[in-house]
């Protein structure tokens, strides 16, 4: 047995072999996902100068790094707005939301309804009804309201792509509750709506918070509704207000409009990292059993 | 299950009589059946009004939208029957939206494709650090697109971008002012290639993602009776793995092109359709005939021709939506 002693030795090898092939072929997909970001990260906190020295090496500061970018967003533009109104129009988005999916997603999941299966198809099929065909009809239905140029209208517009996608999602969730607790609930003498309200949403929390976390992070996806239905700066959410207002003809202020985008990106980016693969199965629920 | 009486248990043939009184005199709309429909339909009611009023009926309003010439300004509207329709099609910018949209649906599709599968099958093996990897690449994805192509934005500087910065230090183009130094956003050709690279790098961590799922849905113990059968790696690629994953492969990719059809970010952020129309694409085209322009019932035909294009994906993702199983 003279290759007892080897063995070891040999599967090690492999498997660093095994790891120096994987680490390479992933390497390329690292740089080009990362960098961008890195490359953000870094104009944003680099002095004005130090952006434009084209001889040096630019990935690392030749002047000392500086935090007026940030200052400039909140002192010379309306960035504290732009993050009220995305907070706000993101609470309001959710609440619309939780309210009508968490009904509709317990009916369609629960209740045995006719037609149930075919109307919750229709319903998410209209998450499919992309914006750049509602967005002409809705900039009327918007204005009808005398929403224009507030973000209120956001409010009222994105929830057309929330309520399918978390009463889809919802939808999935609700029937992974067992029935029993439904049924002992009615058999204590809860009424049918007792039973969702006092034993079935306080078990179902983890699905209600991944639907709030979806219309927070799908609200901040937008950009197109915002831009169309959305004029007035001090009325803007943080992409739009960023992308529009900190490029005056000309002139582009890189690093503050660096710093503006990460500073609400990268928070939607790790929460939306944290539920991505809720996002996956939610869509594609019908194929991954 | 709401028959159960509370009264505790009654002899069998009591019970039955009750049970049988009471569906013969409760009237239709009051037995447990019809008020546990009456409360389901109530559920339902406020998610089905909110999307059959806010997309449902815009839906049908962009038709007659797009039959009328109606405007921002001029709030009655006449009907022109198809003029708007053909009117697009008279048009020689509309014809190169067109060709642009699909070149970069279909070029940017196979790309994010081959780079998402090659990315699931790295990522299916076993190694160290696995989750922090995947982590960061699916970054791209997570990022709202606004704030992402406004980084490219800046990477694609005519003067100071740093892409040109590495390739002109490693001697593969020339110094600023040279012929041969790229003006990434400026040059047609140049120009939609990286609204496309824009697109490809955010949507092949999805691809990815979305053909891991289906890759780690294949159960092991499949792949093994393949093996103890004979099966050679191809044949289980083929036989197994292809069939397995096909559905979610479609479904992914119906999705992306759902998303790259409707976008209008990247175009509209890094170039608007420029230079010169190379970039233009049937969404920025609809947006700057319909909002800036103010033309709704031209802008809402123009987007309309994006229907036929997005229909194919959708009638696959309907096909495969209904053949869940519950």
């Amino acid at each position: 047995m003279a290759s007892v002693a080897v063995v070891p030795r040999t599967a090690r090898a492999r498997t660093i072999r095994r790891h120096v092939f994987i680490y390479l072929g992933l390497m390329p997909f690292l740089v080009i996902a990362v960098f961008p970001i890195f490359w953000m990260a870094i104009t944003a906190i680099k002095q004005d100068a130090d952006l434009y020295l084209v001889d040096a090496v630019p990935f690392w500061f030749r002047q000392a790094p500086t935090w007026k970018n940030f200052d400039f967003l909140f002192h010379n533009t309306s960035y504290g707005d732009w993050i009220v109104n995305t907070m706000a129009i993101s609470f309001w988005v959710s609440v619309i939301t939780i309210l009508t999916a968490v009904p509709a997603g317990y009916a369609l999941a629960r209740l045995r309804l006719p037609g149930a299966e075919n109307l919750g198809i229709g319903i998410f099929m209209t998450y499919l009804v992309p914006a750049i065909i509602l967005f002409i009809p809705l900039a009327r239905v918007v204005s009808m309201l005398n929403l224009q140029d507030s973000w209120w209208a956001l409010v009222v517009v994105y929830p057309t792509f929330t309520i399918p996608f978390c009463t889809w999602l919802l939808m999935g969730f609700f029937k992974t509750v067992p029935f029993e607790i439904e049924e002992a609930a009615m058999v204590d003498g809860c009424g049918q709506l007792g039973a969702l309200l006092r034993v079935v949403l306080p078990v179902s929390w983890p699905g209600l918070i991944t639907a709030i976390i979806f219309s927070f992070t799908l609200s901040m996806q937008d950009f197109l509704y915002s831009l169309a239905f959305v004029s007035i700066s001090e009325e803007k959410p943080v992409p739009l207000g960023v992308a529009t207002e900190l490029i005056r003809g000309d002139i582009y202020f890189w690093g503050s409009l660096m710093a503006g985008a990460l500073l609400v990106g990268v928070p939607v980016a790790i929460v939306y990292n944290l539920f991505l693969d809720k996002f996956i199965s939610g869509i594609t629920g019908a194929a991954i059993k | 299950m709401t028959e159960v009486s509370p009264g505790g248990p009654s002899p069998p043939g009591s019970f039955s009589v009750a049970v049988g009184q009471s569906v013969r005199t409760l009237p239709w709309w009051r037995t447990p059946t019809a008020r546990r429909y009456l409360f389901g339909y109530t559920l339902l009611a406020p998610a089905v009004l909110y999307v059959g009023l806010l997309v449902g009926l815009p839906f049908v309003f962009s038709l007659y939208l797009a039959m009328s010439d109606a405007s921002v300004s001029s709030p009655v509207a006449r009907f022109v029957g198809i003029d708007n329709f053909m009117s697009a099609l008279e048009n020689a910018t509309f014809y190169t939206a067109l060709r642009n949209t699909v070149v970069f649906t279909v070029g940017a599709g196979i790309l994010k494709g081959l780079l998402g599968t090659s990315l699931a099958f790295l990522l299916l093996q076993p190694f160290k650090g696995r989750k922090v990897v995947r982590a960061l690449i699916v970054i791209p994805f997570t990022l709202p697109i606004a704030v992402s192509v406004l980084g490219w934005k800046w990477m694609f500087d005519s003067q100071f971008s740093v892409i040109n910065w590495a390739l002109s230090r490693l001697g593969l183009i020339g110094s600023y002012g040279s012929p041969d130094w790229p003006v990434w956003l400026g040059q047609p050709g140049l120009a939609l290639l990286s609204v496309m690279f824009v697109n490809v790098w955010r949507g092949f961590p999805f691809s990815a993602i979305v053909l891991l799922a289906g890759l780690t849905s294949v159960p092991p113990e499949v792949l093994d009776a393949a093996k103890v059968d004979g099966a050679s790696f191809m044949q289980r690629f083929r036989k197994v793995i292809v069939p397995m994953i096909a559905p979610i492969l479609f479904v992914g990719s119906a999705f992306d092109t759902v998303f790259t059809l409707s976008d209008l970010s990247i175009v509209y952020l890094l170039t608007n359709g420029g230079p010169d129309g190379a970039t233009e694409i049937l969404p920025t085209l609809a947006y700057n005939t319909g909002i800036r322009g103010g033309a709704l019932g031209r802008g809402a035909a123009i987007s309309l021709f994006l229907f036929p294009l997005l229909l194919p994906a959708i009638i696959l993702l309907l096909r495969t939506l209904r053949r869940r199983q519950y």
